[in-house]
């Protein structure tokens, strides 16, 4: 006497961390922090995937250094990745470009489904590429559901490439000579940190998300992963004009965080 | 998450007369946090927004307060009891916008679930729960119309569900409007929204309600989406401007009486063809109206009384297959076939009355719109239910819930008095004589 047992077909929704593991990640504890990150940020996004009936969530990660492999290679449910997640060590250079062109494997069809939700992609890295970058990119973006996926950027502590960040997620779309985003304030309110009083903090996923410190990198990891997971895959209330053009997948705020100490 | 409110301390807020104490912070949102809370002795929620929130929905204090004032249109909803703010003094000592504000509501009992839990399949649940859910759904949103409020932003994310009883709780009300007025800027879900209102050629009110609401009930009795056919299967990449085509500028009903396109896929939609024909024809038209000529005509739409009336009549027609003991929602009077095993159907015992006509099985329930010609449906206080009986399940009775003494009329000529609490053994009785009317057994 038991409702059916059936549900709703799911499309999956790739989700795939690249992680730099250049040397001077290994500065700060900048890459125990990601890694921490990372790990602190799977409940909530099996949370997400829970909640969505529609969609099926799978999480691969890429690590560049002096080159670029796959961390973890199998489209993984994510709560199976919450017992199994390696942490990622860093050593060498910034093989960027290459991450983009692995990726750039992964997002074709076949071994792509014919039918998927958008795909998130999300770079994180603290330095400048040491490879072609201009080249991966080139390669990444040729393929369809790359130009559908959601891209996103984090550049961890003051030396990441801004320019290069924005590249991978491409121009913005209303004005292009913003600066890049820096800590949201306090629920709100006027926050310290390196913007003038009263300046008007810039926030949007679609420029680099600047984490200076292991706190606020924590607080994207767990946006990326949830509140940005949720929109590509769940439509979600909306607010005003219905499906203003203005991308494929509406980015959801930025949430209010806290300002940190900054540790590197 | 980083909470607004000071967790763990106590506060005089402007709106209540006494001191609320915040417990913990339950979760957020797009819009704020909701906290558990006590205010007079008593565990509450508050719903507290962020400050952009609040600047960019100016409408949202007068919705609330209005609200507040209009009472909740019944029990199905966590309703805004008391619109909070803080005194400037207190809100810079703990660094909170001093603008901000927030609301009070009752609890969500730890026994409702959200109702993705159902529609994703982690649920163990009867099909008469998922009727009943589907009834007091109707029910809630036809008080909240009749009240001349509409709330804009029905979907799966703000229903919560007793999977035991059926019974629902809608949260996120401070979207709530009154009808035609548009003072908000909430639009909607896409693919719960109105084509009209995702193409943004009409606000959200009461009719688009009309329709979001049968493609809410069409997701929780099919665990599918009513515009996922095939048409969905020619989407490679589903984002919005594929959901805009596929709810908006072409929307098909997968079982449209007429439009064949969007028929389900054997394969990637058989959730669909396996639940949809579990659902009595005059109940499955309602869905074909609303999403049919309803479509495109929000004139057409099905209203929230008539889903009352159908929803109530398949909860009568419900009986158990005799072969695999699933339920069935069939005509009572003619001979038909399970859904679930194929095995063949009677026609069932059953109970009329001068307004109804009620299957004789197990859960079934007598209730006064069964008797009364001017009462409206309520399934939440019945008169009479049908148990069977602690040692011989085979044996049937009808609990009298009533507080008046009935008479049994039996086979032998004999009557007998059922009191109230007492049950009535089926196997002899004829009818039963009420202060409301008689209740004929038919076999
Ligand atoms: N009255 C309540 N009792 C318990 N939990 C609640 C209540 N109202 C909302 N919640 C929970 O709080 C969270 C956020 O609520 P919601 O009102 O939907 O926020 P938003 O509108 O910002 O999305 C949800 O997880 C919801 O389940
Ligand atoms: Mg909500």
């Amino acid at each position: 006497m038991a409702f059916p047992d059936v549900q709703l077909s799911k499309r999956p929704l790739h989700f795939i961390y690249l992680c730099d593991c250049s040397g001077s990640m290994q500065a700060n504890g900048k890459m125990q922090a990601l890694n921490q990150a990372i790990r602190q940020s799977l409940p909530g996004m099996a949370e997400v995937a829970r909640q969505n009936p529609e969609a099926k969530v799978l999480v691969r990660a890429v690590s560049f250094a002096h080159q670029a492999r796959w961390h973890v290679a199998e489209p993984t449910p994510v709560d199976q990745l919450q017992s199994s997640w390696v942490d990622l060590q860093a050593e060498g250079l910034t093989a960027m470009g290459e991450a983009l062109r692995l990726v750039a494997g992964v997002l074709r069809t076949p071994p792509m489904e014919q039918r998927a939700l958008p795909p998130v992609l999300v770079l994180i890295s603290d330095g400048a590429p040491t490879d072609d970058f201009e080249d991966g990119l080139r390669t990444l973006m040729r393929e369809p559901w790359a130009q559908k996926a959601v891209r996103l950027a984090i550049a961890v502590g003051h030396d990441a490439d801004l320019d290069t960040l924005q590249q991978f997620i491409g121009a913005e779309p209303s004005s292009a000579a913003v600066p890049p985003v820096a800590m949201p304030p306090v629920a709100g309110l006027a926050a310290g940190g390196d913007r003038l009083p009263g300046e008007p903090v810039p926030r949007s996923g679609r420029r680099p998300l600047q984490a200076s410190n292991a706190t606020s990198l924590a607080q994207y990891i767990q946006w990326a992963s949830t509140a940005v997971v949720g929109a590509a895959s769940m439509p979600v209330s909306q607010v005003g004009i219905p499906s203003t053009a203005e991308s494929n997948v509406p980015l959801p705020d930025l949430p209010p965080t806290v300002i940190g100490q900054v540790v590197w | 998450m980083s909470a607004l409110l000071p967790v763990g301390t106590t506060l005089q807020f402007q709106g209540v007369s006494g001191p609320v104490t915040v417990v913990r912070l339950l979760g957020g949102g797009g819009q704020g946090q909701v906290y558990e809370a006590v205010y007079a002795k008593e565990r509450v929620a508050l719903k507290w927004y962020f400050p952009r929130c609040i600047a960019k929905d100016l409408g949202l204090e007068q919705r609330l307060r209005e609200c507040i004032r209009a009472t909740s249109p019944n029990q199905s909803f966590l309703w805004p009891m008391a619109l909070l703010s803080l005194p400037f003094e207190t809100a810079s000592r703990l660094s909170i916008p001093p603008e901000s504000f927030g609301y009070m509501m009752a609890l969500r009992p730890a026994d409702y679930v959200g109702v993705h839990e159902h529609v994703g399949g982690h649920l163990q649940i009867s099909v008469r729960n998922v009727l009943r859910a589907c009834f007091f759904l109707a029910e809630a949103f036809h008080e909240l119309h009749l009240k001349g409020l509409c709330y804009k932003d029905i979907s799966l994310g703000n229903l919560f569900l007793q999977p035991q009883s059926g019974r629902i709780l809608i949260c996120d009300n401070d979207n709530v409007d009154v009808d035609g007025r548009d003072l908000g800027c909430a639009v909607g879900t896409p693919g719960f929204m109105a084509p009209e209102v995702l193409l943004g050629r009409m606000k959200p009110g009461a009719s688009s309600d009309q329709f979001s609401l049968a493609v809410l009930m069409f997701r929780l009795l099919t665990r599918h989406d009513p515009l996922k056919g095939k048409l969905e299967l020619q989407i490679r990449c589903l984002d919005e401007p594929a959901r805009r085509r596929l709810y908006g500028e072409d929307p098909v009903f997968i079982f449209d009486a007429n439009d064949e396109r969007n028929r389900p896929d054997p394969l990637d939609h058989a959730a669909a063809l396996l639940t949809w024909p579990i659902y009595p024809a005059h109940l499955q038209a309602l869905f074909q109206q609303t999403l049919g000529a309803g479509m495109k005509d929000p004139s057409r739409r099905v209203y929230t009384g008539q889903w009352k009336t159908g929803l109530a009549r398949t909860l009568d027609q419900r009986r158990l297959c005799p072969d695999c003991g699933q339920e069935v929602f069939r005509d009572l009077e003619q001979a038909s076939l399970c859904w679930a095993c194929g095995g063949p159907l009677n026609p069932a015992p059953r109970f009329h009355t001068a307004r109804g006509s009620v299957a004789a099985q197990p859960d079934n329930e007598l209730h006064p719109h069964h008797f009364d010609p001017l009462a409206s449906e309520r399934i939440d206080m019945p008169l009479a239910i049908v148990e069977a009986h602690p040692v011989k399940a085979a044996l049937l009775g009808l609990k009298n819930l009533s507080d008046e003494t009935w008479t049994a009329e039996l086979e032998n000529g004999e009557s007998s008095p059922v009191e109230p609490g007492q049950r009535c053994n089926l196997s002899l009785l004829v009818r039963l004589r009420t202060s409301l009317g008689s209740i004929e057994l038919i076999r």
